[in-house]
């Protein structure tokens, strides 16, 4: 495991957990992100959302892999958290498939107050602010783009295995997939608009 | 280095741009659109996110309905992922990542490169301009009676039309009814009110009609029932957001969510004056004369050669977007009186779901889920003129996730305490709560609330000097709520909470979004820095056609018809100023 896989998963695991207490809605509303490899897609994208410059791209890359630099970042809010004391629940040991970093071994609501401090409040957004630098201000949007990304691609069906129809996002919506349309209309509340005053 | 002369050169192929080269060709006048992202549903591109392809296209025969099917799956991941989907701001090399904006605060931004530009994975959504917002915010320099025909124009051709009513449409009307709110079945929105949008999509076959049509494959997974051309117009199969490709089998222009690249762009080509070219990325705006500048051409970028090129033109259009716009402005230098880039204005989007037991969606509606994913993505509003409007806004899960419960700001739903507020949730859902809210996802009725967020100079596009890209210096995007926007959005948040809840919600949630830069006007805005013809006060021969030239947010309504209509104006402007006139303007301009 590396350190990078490890914090990403611990990221998929706060935000889309296994949840066995769902099982009494139904078996399929008991897994979560890491048991469709959530955390690889995630990697993935993070790796492939800043263009290369400089020596990089000079040396063929498309892309700036910016996964391990995130990864620290959020060692650094959880790391920020404790000393602010604003863990709730302070460290846990970090369960098995987690890096063993700072935050993979916070419990997973104070995993998502971390990322908040990386958007808002925390060192990096103060520092953007008093020295008015976008550079510094772009973590913050980098920060916010995680849950987006993570819970987009999770209920979407980027994570069906090939053949398979629906992605478990898709079948705990009961979401049937595309259609080419529906027999659902029930007349016109207005048949037509009119040319009014005004 | 490649070199062509034409008669008007647009850069940007997206929402308006195509509007303006369509009039533009009526009247004899050559037109080039550069467009810096891929062409779909094209012939001269057959695999346009693999190989350069041909390189421009000017014969609408070149339209392929086959190739839209192919490449238009209907699935969000593969449509819609925001690094990696079809439909995304950036090269249509899918082994390259996106292009790059500075953006140094939360939000999302939500812009696409390729022909039909943004509108490939819009709603359709038509309405105009709220009166007021022409007639009594001070910023707009013509009144609204000067955009009316344009607006009718597009209503005929386009056409739009009021959207049916489907299940969760009237689990919102009536919720909007018992809220006190009357029908507005006008045009013109004066008065607050409940109706169906107006929106640029046929209306269904008679056969879609739930009660007495045919059985509809109700929650099923259907597959090649409803094609053309047994039927025309809407299937109903809420595939807006992934490019709205249906009825299948159809020719382009026959697809019925009319996105530019599906109505506007076919009659531009129909002229046999308008030719598009793809994949070219414009750098710099071409220019002659010190102190009076004047507009002579656009160089650009082969966005896969990386070779660039020169057209000169007696007339330059900017259309790149309330975002791109602006950058290309500056980075060629031109004059900046204060206010390129500035004003933009959002629509301060926020959104709020409600979720129904089955029993009351059964006597509501005669079937006991709301559905989320038939209908039309957005077909039914409320419009509370001076404050904005709200909206059903519904979507396939991965953007319900998206949008509805992971792009909010402030604190996370388990830290936040709502007593007293008319929403039971808010703020961003993590964990089980998430979960737990999505496996509702069949009984949840999704709404959003435009609000009308006014220009404010702070707000708005400059450039980022010290981060570059192989197209310049990359824009540098800044968009903060006043306190004022953000009373008019609560004020909208709890109006669609009161819808909800009167329809019979057993949970709201409200997300309390980040800012979300979907809808954007009024970066380079009439009155600003643009006359009332849209040419540049600063520099001749430049126009702007795209949603920054509007004077501003147009009243929280869905700009694209405004932007539309006044794109066909600014057309015969250019017509007026630089050629020989217009014989027959629709409107007076
Ligand atoms: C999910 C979603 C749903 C929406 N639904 C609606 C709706 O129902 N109704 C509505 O009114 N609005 C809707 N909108 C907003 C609407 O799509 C946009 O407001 C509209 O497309 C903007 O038009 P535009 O011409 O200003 O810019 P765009 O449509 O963004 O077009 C700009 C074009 O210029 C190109 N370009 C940019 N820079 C360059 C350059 N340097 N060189 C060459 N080309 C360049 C871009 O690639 C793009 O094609 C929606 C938006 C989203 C994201």
């Amino acid at each position: 495991m590396s350190h990078t896989r490890g914090t990403f998963a611990a990221l998929v695991d706060a935000l889309v957990p296994e949840t066995p207490d769902l099982a009494d809605r139904g078996d399929e509303h008991v897994p979560g992100g890491l048991a469709v490899g959530l955390e690889e897609e995630i990697i993935d994208r993070v790796n492939n959302f800043q263009e290369a410059d400089g020596a990089l791209a000079a040396a063929g890359y498309d892309a700036t892999p910016m996964a391990p630099a995130v990864a620290v970042l959020l060692d650094t809010a959880a790391a920020e958290l404790l000393v602010r004391r604003r863990s709730a629940d302070g460290f846990n040991s970090p369960a098995e498939a987690f890096a063993g970093g700072p935050f993979s071994r916070l419990s997973r609501q104070d995993r998502l107050r971390a990322l908040r401090l990386l958007e808002d409040e925390g060192v990096f957004p103060r520092l953007a602010d008093r020295f008015d630098s976008a550079a510094l201000g772009t973590i913050q949007f980098l920060a916010s783009s995680l849950p987006i990304l993570v819970e987009f691609v999770y209920y979407s069906e980027a994570t069906a295995d090939d053949g398979e129809e629906r992605s478990l996002g898709w079948q705990q919506a009961d979401y049937p997939g595309p259609s080419d349309g529906y027999a659902v209309g029930m007349g016109y509340e207005v048949e037509e608009f009119e040319e009014n005053d005004y | 280095m490649y070199e062509r002369d034409t008669d008007v050169v647009v850069v940007g192929a997206g929402g308006d741009g195509p509007a303006l080269a369509w009039r533009l060709g009526q009247l004899g006048i050559d037109v080039t659109i550069l467009e810096a992202g891929p062409f779909y549903g094209n012939e001269k591109w057959e695999a346009p996110n693999d190989a350069p392809g041909g390189e421009r296209s000017g014969d609408p025969s070149d339209l392929s309905g086959e190739l839209y099917d192919e490449q238009f799956t209907s699935k969000e991941g593969d449509m819609n992922d925001p690094v990696t989907g079809k439909l995304r701001w950036g090269p249509a090399d899918s082994d390259r990542p996106p292009w790059q904006r500075t953006v140094p605060q939360q939000a999302l931004i939500s812009q696409l490169s390729g022909v039909g530009g943004t509108t490939q994975h819009y709603y359709a959504n038509h309405p105009r301009a709220f009166v007021t917002s022409v007639e009594d915010q001070p910023h707009w320099p013509i009144d609204y009676e000067e955009l009316v025909p344009y607006y009718q124009l597009l209503e005929e051709t386009h056409p739009v039309e009021p959207a049916p009513t489907t299940p969760k449409a009237e689990v919102f009307f009536e919720g909007a009814r018992r809220a006190g709110y009357g029908l507005n079945d006008g045009y013109n929105v004066t008065e607050s009110g409940y109706r169906p949008f107006p929106n640029a999509i046929p209306q269904p076959d008679e056969r879609l009609m739930r009660d007495g049509g045919e059985e509809g494959d109700v929650g099923g997974n259907n597959t090649s029932e409803y094609r053309y051309p047994d039927y025309e117009g809407d299937t109903l199969a809420m595939h807006e957001h992934q490019g709205g490709p249906h009825p299948r089998d159809a020719p382009m222009r026959e697809r019925a969510r009319r996105s530019s690249n599906v109505s506007l762009v076919p009659r531009a080509l129909d002229t046999g004056h308008v030719e598009i070219r793809p994949n070219a990325f414009a750098t710099a705006i071409l220019t002659e004369g010190g102190a009076a500048e004047e507009a002579t051409g656009v160089e650009f970028r082969d966005t896969w050669a990386g070779t660039t090129e020169r057209i000169h033109a007696d007339v330059v259009v900017l259309a790149a977007g309330c975002i791109e716009t602006p950058r290309l402005w500056l980075n060629s230098g031109l004059p900046d009186n204060g206010w390129v880039g500035r004003g933009l204005t959002t629509h301060h989007f926020d959104f709020v779901a409600g979720t129904f037991d089955p029993d009351t969606l059964e006597a509501l509606i005669g079937q006991r889920a709301v559905e989320p994913h038939q209908g039309q993505a957005a077909g039914s509003r409320v419009d509370v003129p001076g404050k904005g409007g709200i909206a059903v806004n519904t979507f396939a899960p991965g953007i319900t996730a998206m949008a509805m419960y992971a792009a909010a700001q402030g604190e996370w739903a388990f830290d936040r305490d709502t007593a007293g507020e008319p929403w039971d949730t808010a703020g961003r859902l993590a964990g089980r709560q998430l979960k737990e809210q999505m496996a509702d996802y069949r009984r949840t009725l999704t709404l959003i609330c435009h609000t009308d967020d006014r220009p404010r100079k702070e707000n708005g596009v400059s450039i980022d000097e010290t981060t570059e890209d192989e197209h310049g210096p990359v824009p540098l995007v800044e968009w903060e709520a006043h306190p004022e926007d953000d009373a008019r959005r609560d004020d909208l948040a709890r109006r669609a909470a009161e819808i909800l809840e009167e329809a019979g919600a057993e949970h709201v949630h409200r997300t309390d979004a980040a800012p979300i830069l979907l809808h954007m006007q009024s970066s380079m805005a009439m009155g600003k820095v643009l006359d009332t013809g849209c040419e540049a006060m600063d520099v001749s021969r430049l126009f702007v056609a795209d949603h920054s030239a509007l004077s501003n947010g147009v009243g929280g309504a869905n700009p694209t018809h405004s932007g539309q209509a006044l794109a066909l104006r600014t057309a015969e402007a250019v017509a007026d100023r630089y050629f020989d006139g217009v014989e027959d303007p629709i409107g007076s301009v």
